[in-house]
This record gives C-alpha cells, sequence and structure tokens, in this order.
C-alpha cells in the first residue's frame, strides 16, 4: 500500500518527474504519473517506457497539483513529462490569482 | 560565495521589488529568507504580467527571481487571527522581520513592531517604505518612478533642460534595486551592533533616503550655493572644455564611446595613435599638452572624425590597449556578454521551475573571498508551506487545521 503521508516523496515510474506529498487524501489510493503509480524517492529502479497520452501535461517545480475528491495535494519537485493522476483522476493545478499590474 | 548570513534567518512580509530585493540580497549572503505571501494572490508582483509590451512568463519572470530568488514561499493569510498566530511562532525563529506595509496596514494585521517584538523582543524590525517612517507623508505609498527618481532629483539631474520634460527612470527597479541594497546594508550593520551589545534595532530605509543619497553630491552642493548650477548638456552638441580628449563620440554605426582622458599630458601620442590620427600628435598646435589645451576645439573635431569613422565594435577592440580612461556605452543586452562582467562572475544562473534553460541573474555587488554567487530559483507562491511548517515542527493535524480555516495555502 502506499502511504502517502505529507512530505513523503516519489518519483515518476515513466519520466523524470519527481514530487512531495503535501496534503494526505482522505482515503487510501494510488498516486500516479504519466498513469503509471509513482514509487518511493528512495527506489533505484530507473524509469522506462512513457507516460500515457491522456497523462502526459507535465509537472513542473514549484506547482501545486491536487485531487479535489480526495484532498491530496502534491508539490512537483522535479519537472517531467508525465502529468498526476489519483485512482485514475488527473490532478489539477492550484495556482496563485495575483492581480493583474503592469510596469 | 563565503556564506557570510549562514544561520540568519529573515521573516519576509513585503511585495513588489524594494524590500523584498533586501531579501534576495540576503539569501547571496546564505541567510535563509522566509518569504510570507497570500495564499491566494500571491506578492502582487506576481501580477506583473508584461513588461515593455511583452508578455512575462511567470515561471521565468526576472521581476520575481531578481528580488526573490532563493527564498521560501510560505502561504498564511495574516489577516486571520490563526494567520497571525502563526506568523508570531516564525517570528520567535527569526532573527529579523522585513516589511514594507504602510503603518496603518502593519496596525491593521498586527504586524508593527510592538506585535512582533511581543513574539521576539530580541528580533531586527526593518521597514522598507516610500517616504520614510516620519513626517506628513509616512502613510503614503510609493514607487522608486515617484519616491526615488522624481522626488530624489535624478529626473531633473538628468535631462537636459532643452527637453521638453524630464527623463524617466532607466528601466524597471532601479530605483528600488539600490534602496534594496541599501536595506541588506542597514541588516547587515543592526546585526552586528546585536551581535556586540546584544541590542535588537529597527532599521529604517526608504526610497526617497535612497534617492537623496544617490544625488547627495548634487543636493549638498545646491544646498551650499542656494541654487541649482547643474544642466546636463544636450546629446548632440559639442561641448567642448579645453581637454579635446573628454566626452561623448558616436561611432560610424551609431554606438558611443566615452572618453575620459582626464590628465592627458602623458598620453597625447598614445591618444592620437588609438585613434588612428598618429600624425596629429606631430601636428605642433597638439604636441604639447599647453598647445593641445590651447587648440582643443580643433583636436576635437579630429577625435570627433576619428571616432566616426569605425565601427562600435571595431573601438571596443581597438581602444582595449590605449592607456587613457574610456568605455563603450552598453545596453543591458550587451552587459549579458561583457568579457569583464563573466570574468568576475557578476553574473550566475539558477535552474528554471519550467524545465527549461537556466535562468542568467545579476548577483548582488558585493563578492566575500573572490567568490561568486551560487543561489536558488525564486519559490512559486506558497511552494514551500507544508515543507516549512513541518521543519518548524507542526503537527500535520494542526496544518490541516489551518487550510481547512484557508489561513494558509
Amino acid at each position: 500500500m502506499m502511504e502517502l503521508k505529507p512530505g513523503s516523496r516519489w518519483k515518476s515510474a515513466v519520466c523524470s518527474s519527481e514530487m512531495v506529498v503535501v496534503r494526505p487524501p482522505k482515503a487510501s489510493g494510488v498516486l500516479e504519473c504519466g498513469g503509471a503509480p509513482v514509487r518511493a524517492q528512495d527506489s533505484t529502479d530507473a524509469p522506462s517506457g512513457e507516460p500515457d497520452a491522456a497523462h502526459s501535461s507535465g509537472v513542473l517545480i514549484g506547482k501545486r497539483y491536487v485531487d479535489d475528491d480526495s484532498g491530496i495535494e502534491v508539490l512537483g519537485a522535479k519537472p517531467g513529462k508525465g502529468s498526476l493522476s489519483f485512482d485514475g483522476r488527473p490532478l489539477r493545478l492550484k495556482e496563485a490569482k495575483p492581480l493583474p499590474a503592469s510596469d | 560565495m563565503t556564506q557570510v548570513m549562514k544561520g540568519v534567518r529573515m521573516l519576509e512580509v513585503a511585495q513588489f521589488t524594494f524590500v523584498p530585493a533586501a531579501g534576495a540580497v540576503l539569501t547571496d549572503w546564505g541567510a535563509d529568507v522566509i518569504k510570507i505571501e497570500h495564499p491566494v494572490r500571491g506578492d502582487a508582483q506576481r501580477g506583473i504580467k508584461e513588461l515593455q509590451r511583452l508578455a512575462v512568463n511567470p515561471q521565468r519572470s526576472s521581476l520575481m527571481q531578481h528580488p526573490n530568488r532563493g527564498k521560501r514561499s510560505v502561504g498564511i493569510d495574516i489577516s486571520t487571527p490563526e494567520g497571525q498566530e502563526l506568523l508570531y511562532e516564525i517570528a520567535k525563529t527569526c532573527d529579523i522581520f522585513l516589511t514594507n506595509y504602510l503603518p496603518q496596514a502593519r496596525q491593521k494585521l498586527k504586524i508593527d513592531l510592538e506585535h512582533i517584538r511581543a513574539a521576539n523582543p530580541n528580533i531586527i524590525y526593518v521597514r522598507g517604505s516610500a517616504f520614510g517612517e516620519k513626517g506628513p507623508e509616512r502613510e503614503k505609498g510609493g514607487f522608486d518612478s515617484t519616491a526615488y527618481w522624481a522626488r530624489g532629483g535624478s529626473a531633473i539631474l538628468v535631462t537636459p533642460k532643452e527637453l521638453e520634460g524630464p527623463l524617466t527612470q532607466p528601466g524597471p527597479a532601479y530605483g528600488d534595486t539600490i534602496g534594496g541594497m541599501n536595506i541588506a546594508g542597514g541588516i547587515a550593520a543592526a546585526l552586528f551592533h546585536r551581535e556586540r551589545t546584544g541590542e535588537a534595532t529597527e532599521v529604517d530605509v526608504s526610497l526617497l533616503s535612497s534617492g537623496i543619497w544617490a544625488t547627495a553630491c548634487s543636493i549638498d552642493v545646491c544646498m551650499d550655493l542656494g541654487t541649482d548650477p547643474f544642466s546636463n548638456p544636450l546629446p548632440g552638441q559639442d561641448a567642448v572644455s579645453t581637454n579635446p580628449f573628454m566626452g561623448v563620440f558616436k561611432t560610424s554605426d551609431g554606438g558611443f564611446i566615452n572618453l575620459t582622458v582626464l590628465s592627458p599630458a602623458p598620453l597625447i601620442k598614445d591618444t592620437f595613435a588609438h585613434l588612428g590620427i598618429p600624425e596629429a600628435a606631430e601636428d605642433e598646435r597638439f604636441s604639447t599638452i599647453e598647445q593641445l589645451m590651447a587648440n582643443a576645439p580643433a583636436a576635437h573635431q579630429l577625435v570627433k572624425k576619428a571616432m566616426a569613422s569605425q565601427s562600435f565594435a571595431y573601438w571596443i577592440e581597438h581602444l582595449k590597449t590605449m592607456r587613457g580612461q574610456w568605455a563603450a556605452y552598453q545596453s543591458p543586452a550587451d552587459v549579458g556578454n561583457d568579457e569583464q562582467v563573466l570574468a568576475n562572475e557578476f553574473i550566475f544562473e539558477v535552474e528554471s521551475a519550467d524545465g527549461g534553460p537556466p535562468i542568467r541573474l545579476v548577483a548582488n555587488p558585493v563578492q566575500f573571498d573572490k567568490q561568486p554567487v551560487r543561489n536558488t530559483r525564486a519559490p512559486e507562491a506558497s511552494e514551500h508551506t507544508e515543507l516549512f511548517l513541518m521543519e518548524l515542527g507542526l503537527e500535520w493535524d494542526r496544518i490541516e487545521e489551518l487550510k481547512n480555516k484557508k489561513a494558509i495555502a
């Protein structure tokens, strides 16, 4: 079982993405990247294969990704091609919404 | 770079460039700077979507990277009681509190001197303002274009009187960046004082004080004379003194070279030779310093013509061996490739959050032990909230509760 504790670090099985869980899900489930379950960051397995086309919008460093159903919130730690999902549901990007200004 | 501020932690509640830039300098020097941002809106600086009518890529925005590199961003809504309580807890672990909020906002948000000192009596409390902490304009906000450039005398000083109106500030954040460095210097001195005496001070730096420090030599002269004697010449008009090797000269392709051969007496031959007119040094009108000064207008015409006969790139290469002082007028785009700037490592790189090529940034102007700056990129809004709070020792249940109350990102 995947223990998605806050602060736990994970990496993609199919691309270079790495991520940190910053809010655990309310119920257990599977965090995926590029459509494949993520691995613990200390796993020595190298990524192989390609992200699933339906899960390939990418992970960016410093960005937050959330699943509104489970409440899981994940922070991008290294960029990669695969995008995140939880039990198959794509996570959405949660971004700051600054007021427009101009210089 | 020797991390002279390693182990120092600063809590920053500030937006835009001037005051955050001080935090950026401290991170260049090794300090741990915790930047508090609103959990939804983030630093108002993030709202700048265009620069010179070009769209800003928010993940590569120089306007964010320059004043915020190396920081951790923690999203806290400090208008909530829970957010304030959390801010005080963080303040307990910090050496310095830095803010640019105006007096009324500091009172309303309970982040004024008395509130932060109640949490940590030993903290250095730093205010960056537009017009200073005292006086009739203490509640007035400002930007460097207003408080530094317009108010500080720079605009009137730099503008030739023949022009229709004052020139605007050279590029974005010009006064902010200089002012931010002034704050960083004040913080360093306050830390030193606290180390020596155990006494934590308040520190105030304003855009106005920074602006009039930049023009201090002119202001001091004006105050002494009781009048303003300064008048910048309009470019393109020959303003020949008794020294023909002084001034701004146009190259064949529209570039400009400054010659400042202040004491030409021993340099007449060398200067004329480098300008490609060695025979002028043999001309009796110019061969001695007395003759050269007496015939300065004629010599100046020769220099002007010589400079206009070759390209900007030619002169940059060709004047390298000249003994008198000179400089090319570089654009900010030129500076990024300047051999001397690169040799001194005045520019460094940070990783880009979008996975693209590294972002090149100008380092703060101080080096320790001849070592260049090594620093990290600016944080995304609220990027480090949970990780920082866990590091601080908060239990997850409390973090969850703060999230539910929307007190944190």
